[in-house]
């Protein structure tokens, strides 16, 4: 276990062991830069958000981490060095990505969405008990295990996806953009979901997000990002009363 | 009505070998968004393999492979014909593979077109080299199922051929076995995600390259069965696939390029056409292509995607 040297800047609970750290990474898409000098750390256990306008760097940031895209600079998981794996090696490693646009496979049933998810694991038994267990915990996704997952409403493809991802048993769970194309009441429900899962699975989050408030409000920590960099990080709570960032992200 | 259940009867034949060589086409389509045109001429090789392994000769340029005494020590040699057949499918299933390997992943980045330029390159280079190994001149390959002029029965005032009977039993017998594979298999499943949603599937893991080949492998096995069954019919020369590559390109858009079922069902409606409307207006069979595509045409004058092919259902 790597107990990293952080520098507690002004977080109040931080927790010293950190899960993610992602430590100066650039990326380009041909001759524009959308990633410069990147660098942010999720502690173990933490929801940690990115906030920023369309085309900050939010979504290609997580397809640095998961080698995705061509970067520069190092990622680690839990001390050890991920950036020059290959994506399937980084899923291996426990690194679960929910794209933007919740990436169900359409044509699939949702139960077989879920098989996918655990598609890592060799442990038939505990890959049948977890989807129980999802089923159980969102029975909208129970009834409907038989139907292809195109048929679901966008609220609930989001949570097969992020059931999806949690198939695999991950250390640290990126989400791109949860709250994208969905309505304000499904996104609120949503979030608490999210919550909940880290309080009762302790599943370390990474959040990528242009909706600041409800972000925040289950965050630990967060950052801003502007043009491919970070231009503010802090807890979670100061930055919802930080009035730059009340201006930017919160309506004033 | 003797004469419906006749034409009927001899379009089956050709609809079993249009519907595998579609299906190969279709398998390798939506998972990759490729179309294959090297898929007859690899099928054709691996029929001339089964040849080979069932005892006949190679061409004049080899001065006969099987007279060498260089597969004589191959245990069970010369094969019966049915396990050639079988050995030919599984060397159609590995070229396939290799063909994935060997030449695709390498150039997964590359566009549609490139691609497609390269599958019409191997389809040269696979056609020179059957050509060169076992001469272009059409030739009898043992009957895998009895083939000759009185093997039929009699139904319904019309000849059922024992050929016809049995490529569609062993059609059959292929896509219950491909139907298990996909739904059954984590292999299967992982494929399927893949044709679904690449990008996604590669974020939840699966190793895409390695994937693919699985399909690579089901497509050339499919095309290899199709023509060692051609070739147990009628003489085979190496360019009797690339004859009904063209029907069987028509039978898979007809039916709606990413869809299975849609190349089944278009490959039997493409030979019936072939069979039947030259047969009721009275054209020389030389035009029965013609009717194909004239079928193939109107049908997408009303259903643009095929038959069967996907408009995707998703709520946002």
């Amino acid at each position: 276990m790597t107990i990293a040297e952080t520098e507690t800047a002004g977080a109040t609970s931080s927790s010293p062991e950190i899960m993610l750290s992602v430590n100066g990474i650039e990326a380009s898409y041909g001759a524009v830069q959308v990633l410069r000098d990147l660098s942010l750390e999720v502690p173990k256990g933490e929801v940690v958000v990115v906030l920023g306008a369309n085309g900050a760097g939010k979504t290609t940031t997580l397809r640095a981490i998961c080698n995705m895209v061509t970067c520069s600079g190092s990622v680690t998981l839990e001390g050890h060095e991920i950036g020059k794996s290959n994506t399937a090696d980084i899923v291996n490693r426990g690194v679960a990505h929910v794209p933007q646009g919740r990436g169900t496979f359409p044509e699939l049933s949702v139960k077989d969405n879920l098989y996918v998810g655990a598609y890592t694991r060799g442990d038939k038994d505990g890959v049948e008990d977890d989807i129980d267990r999802w089923f159980t915990k969102y029975p909208v996704l129970g009834e409907r295990k038989d139907q292809t997952a195109g048929s679901l409403s966008g609220g609930e493809q989001q949570m097969l996806a992020v059931s999806r991802a949690l198939m695999s048993r991950p250390k640290v769970l990126l989400l791109d953009e949860p709250s994208l194309g969905l309505a304000p009441i499904i996104i609120e429900d949503l979030f608490q979901t999210f919550k909940s899962i880290n309080e009762e699975e302790g599943t370390t989050m990474l959040v990528v997000e242009q909706n600041a408030n409800l972000a925040l409000d289950i965050a630990n920590k967060g950052y801003v990002l502007e043009a491919g960099e970070i231009v503010l990080e802090g807890n979670a709570k100061d930055l919802q009363n930080d009035p730059a960032v009340q201006e930017a992200y919160l309506g004033g | 009505m003797d004469l419906f259940i006749q034409r009927l009867f001899d379009g089956l034949f050709n609809g079993a070998i249009y519907a595998s060589l579609a299906l190969a086409l279709v398998t390798i389509y939506r998972s990759t968004g490729l179309l294959n045109f090297a898929q007859a001429e690899l099928a054709t090789f691996s029929a001339y393999v089964g040849l080979v392994l069932a005892g006949g000769s190679m061409g004049a340029s080899f001065g006969g492979l099987a007279g060498t005494g260089l597969l004589d020590g191959l245990p069970g040699y010369p094969f019966s014909v049915p396990v050639a057949v079988l050995l030919a499918t599984i060397f159609g299933m590995v070229a396939g593979a290799l063909l994935e390997v060997v030449i695709f992943r390498g150039l997964e980045r590359g566009s549609p077109l490139a691609l497609v330029n390269v599958t019409i390159g191997l389809l040269i280079v696979l056609s020179g080299l059957t050509t060169q190994f076992w001469g272009g001149a059409a030739r009898i390959f043992p009957q895998l199922f009895p083939a000759d002029f009185d093997d039929f029965v009699w139904i319904g005032g019309a000849r059922l051929r024992y050929t016809t009977i049995g490529s569609w039993a062993t059609l059959l017998v292929v896509l219950v076995v491909i139907t298990l594979l996909m739904n059954r298999t984590k292999a299967g499943l992982a494929f399927r995600a893949i044709t679904s949603n690449r990008e996604s599937a590669r974020l939840m893991g699966i190793p895409v390259g390695r994937t693919l080949m699985l399909g690579w492998a089901v497509a050339g096995g499919l095309g290899a069965l199709a023509a060692c069954l051609t070739a147990s019919v009628v003489s085979f020369s190496p360019f009797t696939m690339l004859g009904a590559l063209i029907y069987a390109l028509a039978a898979a858009t007809l039916g709606g390029l990413d869809s299975p079922k849609g190349a089944i069902v278009g490959g039997i409606i493409v030979a019936q056409a072939q069979t039947m409307i030259p047969g009721y207006l009275g054209l020389p069979t030389e035009l029965a292509v013609v009717a194909a595509v004239i079928v193939l045409v109107v049908v997408l004058l009303f259903k643009p995607s095929g038959l069967f092919g996907t408009v995707r259902v998703e709520r946002v």
